[in-house]
């Protein structure tokens, strides 16, 4: 089939959701998406910002099986955000984190 | 843009620096300097020029003991050109 | 509207729950924001305006920095190529 999916097409399925936002650098944020425009910015509800992501990342690595209620640095809760899409880095649906496998 | 009553109101964030021009203005730039003078002109990107300008850049020092402390350096510059994407914000007036 | 925008300014975006940011914008213009900048820097006041780079005009604009109040602004202009989000407070 020659279905394909553009990248902003998937954003676009996520609104509604909850997402996870990887930024470049140490920083993630977890929040509902309630819209985002072309270059990704991008509009979130309840959120919340992990700081200090390093830590997170190297759990990560090590095991497949982990989740973010691993992460002990500082974070914050925000109730509504727009977020510059500049620095984000990766963007995932909550339903496929870590620590949730899929039957395959 | 041409509406003329909006002229003294800020319907767009550029609108504060046109508000601000003749004014002595406050910059902060990246890499923790700061420029006070002022504001002879600005365009779409938010390239500034400023006249009677005070610099002032913050630097950590390490004295013999390990110990840091804040020295900040001061330079006078008649006319300064500042390209837009060097600074962080600008305030019309001085911060307290 | 002569001037350019990149950000899509939508008639679409007019109803209640806008797909993107323009609604969640005008919803918050004039309301406590809090901006962070990439650097961690925070400001707090109210937001008299945005355009379609982030450029932000603040009002009563305070400067943290980790987590301490610096600085007094009474106006703010931010330069949005510095701005990683804004939130409303509530």
């Amino acid at each position: 089939m020659g279905s394909q999916m553009l990248p902003l097409e998937l954003i676009d399925k996520c609104v509604g959701s909850r997402i996870w936002v990887i930024m470049k650098g140490d920083k993630e944020f977890s929040g509902t998406l309630l819209g985002f425009d072309d270059f990704v910015n991008m509009v979130l509800e309840d959120v919340i910002e992990l700081c200090d992501t390093t830590w997170l990342i190297r759990l990560r690595m090590q095991s497949t099986n982990n989740n973010a209620s691993d992460y002990t640095g500082a974070r914050s809760k925000l109730p509504k955000i727009l977020l510059n899409g500049n620095n984000i880095c990766m963007v995932h649906s909550i339903a496929l984190s870590y620590g949730q496998k899929s039957n395959s | 843009m041409a509406d003329n009553d909006q002229s003294n109101s800020v319907s767009e964030p550029l609108d504060l620096v046109r508000l601000s021009l003749d004014e002595v203005v406050f910059v902060k730039l990246r890499g923790d300097r700061e420029l006070k003078g002022r504001l002879h002109a600005y365009d779409s990107h938010c390239n500034i020029v400023l006249g009677e300008v005070e610099e002032t850049i913050y630097t950590i020092e390490e004295d013999d003991e390990g110990e840091e402390t804040v020295k900040t350096t001061k330079k006078q510059a008649e006319m300064l050109f500042v390209r837009g994407e060097s600074f962080v914000l600008i305030s019309p007036q001085p911060p307290s | 509207m002569s001037e350019q925008s990149p950000q899509p300014n939508g008639d679409a975006a007019t109803d209640g729950d806008a797909r993107d940011p323009s609604g969640f914008l005008s919803e918050i213009i004039g309301a406590p924001v809090t901006v962070k900048l990439n650097s961690g820097v925070v400001y707090k006041g109210d937001l008299q305006s945005v355009d379609g780079y982030m450029n932000i005009a603040l009002e009563r604009a305070k400067e943290y920095v980790d987590g301490e109040m610096k600085r007094n602004y009474g106006d703010a202009f931010v330069r949005g190529n510095n701005v990683m989000y804004i939130a409303a407070d509530m």
